[in-house]
């Protein structure tokens, strides 16, 4: 029943690009007006008819197309073809093109969803012919050598002006009807539409790269070379997380479930984990603390700073001061701590790992000899 | 006699009918007429009459969303259209008693 019910549906798409081919010498607008719900009324004509005359075909049931045109036609008070056939034959991209995009508009039509959304593109239709006035316009101005979002001088603004105006009025199908002039504006159009993705894009960078400028410059980097470099990250791009929440500091146990102080901890492929990347310039806040604490770093043989050595130790961030440098150090007569520890003990672990074995040798199985 | 050939002159009047009873899209109007007994009326000669009295300023017309199908074009009588439709039933009344008393005098004869 649904592959029946396929062809019928196929049939009557077929029957009515055939009905609108004989119509084609109307024009666009009057085929759209007389042919709008054509399938509709086909597929209701057909199914109503189903329970009277099993199985009819769309030929059987509305005769040839050109018949069905012909009568549409008259009934509607229009002249007869004129030359039926000839014009179809020739095919002008344009007229396809448009042919097409009805084609595509009907179907669109027929979703229950496409209403509201066509209302608001057409809401929408007085912002594009703006944009394509401006289009024109940046069109204009390039091939004159001036650029920018907007002009920078009366000439130039009075270009924008003028192609807004006629963008517009061309819009609101006030100029350019005329068969002779159409085609002027057709090219305008094609051309905004095609030349509109690229503009926006080139300004929008032209907009990022003034941008990533200033911010340079309030990240201290246009200034004379060799100065400190502060970059801050204020993005979670980095670090430890658990169950979602970025986590300042680790706290270690043994397998004993004594807590473990200094513990360097590195990823499977080396790389130091630290879980604060401000250098010591953030101030954090543990789950029961009166006042954020801020960390210093561990330094090791070499001279250099380790933020990966856990738990990170520091102080309450008011005990912290500026050295000359601006940096933020802690003043002579104090010094780090640890943070307060979430539990004193772990949970002791219940076996000894085995790996105690094997670290002592390639034992194949322990002897009851070695424990006395 | 082919009743096609007496409907073409009455198709307007027929259609401005139906649709001042209730607003109705192609199709639909098509089968009230025919549930009416106008059987030999073509579909595309009531589509191509509404789309000339919609045209015409006789019909308003609207486009319906509908949850299962396609969105339908629906028609509707306007003030012009009821005084359209008032005018032409008054001639079709005369015509048709006219007419009437016309045939009966040649019967009766």
């Amino acid at each position: 029943m649904s592959v029946l019910d396929t062809t019928d549906v196929l049939d009557v798409a077929g029957y009515a690009s055939a009905v609108r081919r004989s119509l084609a010498d109307l024009g666009p607008e009057l085929v759209d007006d007389l042919t709008d719900d054509l399938e509709a009324d086909l597929a209701e004509a057909l199914d109503d008819e189903r329970h009277v005359a099993h199985g009819r075909g769309v030929l059987e049931q509305f005769g040839p197309p050109e018949d069905y045109a012909a009568e549409l036609r008259a009934a509607a008070g229009l002249a007869p073809a004129t030359a039926p056939g000839r014009r179809v034959r020739l095919s002008d991209p344009v007229d396809d093109a448009r042919r097409f995009g009805r084609w595509i508009l009907r179907r669109l039509r027929a979703l229950t969803w496409w209403a509201p959304v066509e209302a608001f593109l057409i809401a929408l239709r007085p912002v594009w012919w703006l944009l394509r006035g401006w289009v024109v316009y940046q069109l204009v101005a390039m091939m004159s050598g001036a650029s920018g979002w907007l002009p920078r001088n009366l000439a130039a603004f009075l270009v924008l002006v003028g192609t807004v105006v006629l963008s517009v009025q061309y819009g609101r199908g006030v100029w350019f009807q005329s068969r002779r002039v159409a085609w002027v504006a057709v090219t305008a159009n094609v051309v905004a539409v095609v030349a509109v993705l690229p503009l926006l894009g080139g300004a929008h960078d032209r907009v990022l790269a003034s941008e990533s400028v200033y911010a340079d410059y309030t990240a201290g980097r246009l200034g004379v070379g060799g100065g400190t470099q502060t970059i801050i990250q204020d993005k979670a791009v980095d670090g430890v997380v658990v169950d979602g929440m970025q986590v300042s500091n680790l706290f270690v146990y043994d397998a004993d479930g004594n807590p473990l102080t200094d513990v360097q901890v590195y990823d499977d492929r080396g790389r130091p984990v630290r879980t604060t990347f401000d250098n010591g310039f953030d101030q954090y806040w543990f789950p029961e603390a009166t006042e954020p604490w801020s960390f210093v770093s561990r330094v090791d043989t070499d001279g250099r700073a380790r933020w990966n050595v856990y738990p990170l130790q520091g102080a309450p961030t008011s005990e912290f001061t500026y050295d000359d440098a601006g940096l933020q150090v802690l003043p002579a007569g104090s010094s780090a701590t640890t943070p307060p520890w979430p539990f004193a003990k772990a949970p002791s672990l219940d076996d000894p790992p085995e790996a105690a074995i094997g670290a002592e040798g390639p034992v194949p199985s322990p002897s009851p000899t070695s424990t006395p | 006699m082919d009743t096609t050939q007496l409907l073409k002159g009455v198709l307007d009047l027929a259609v401005l009918a139906v649709v001042s009873d209730e607003d109705g899209y192609g199709y639909d109007v098509v089968r009230r007429l025919r549930a009416a007994g106008i059987e030999e009326v073509g579909d595309a000669s009531v589509y191509g009459t509404l789309r000339r009295l919609y045209s015409s300023g006789a019909l308003t017309s609207y486009v319906v969303p509908s949850d299962e199908g396609p969105h339908r074009k629906y028609y509707g009588i306007n003030a012009q259209g009821r005084a359209m439709l008032e005018a032409q039933r008054k001639d079709w009344q005369e015509f048709a008693g006219t007419m009437g008393r016309l045939l009966k005098t040649e019967v009766v004869r």
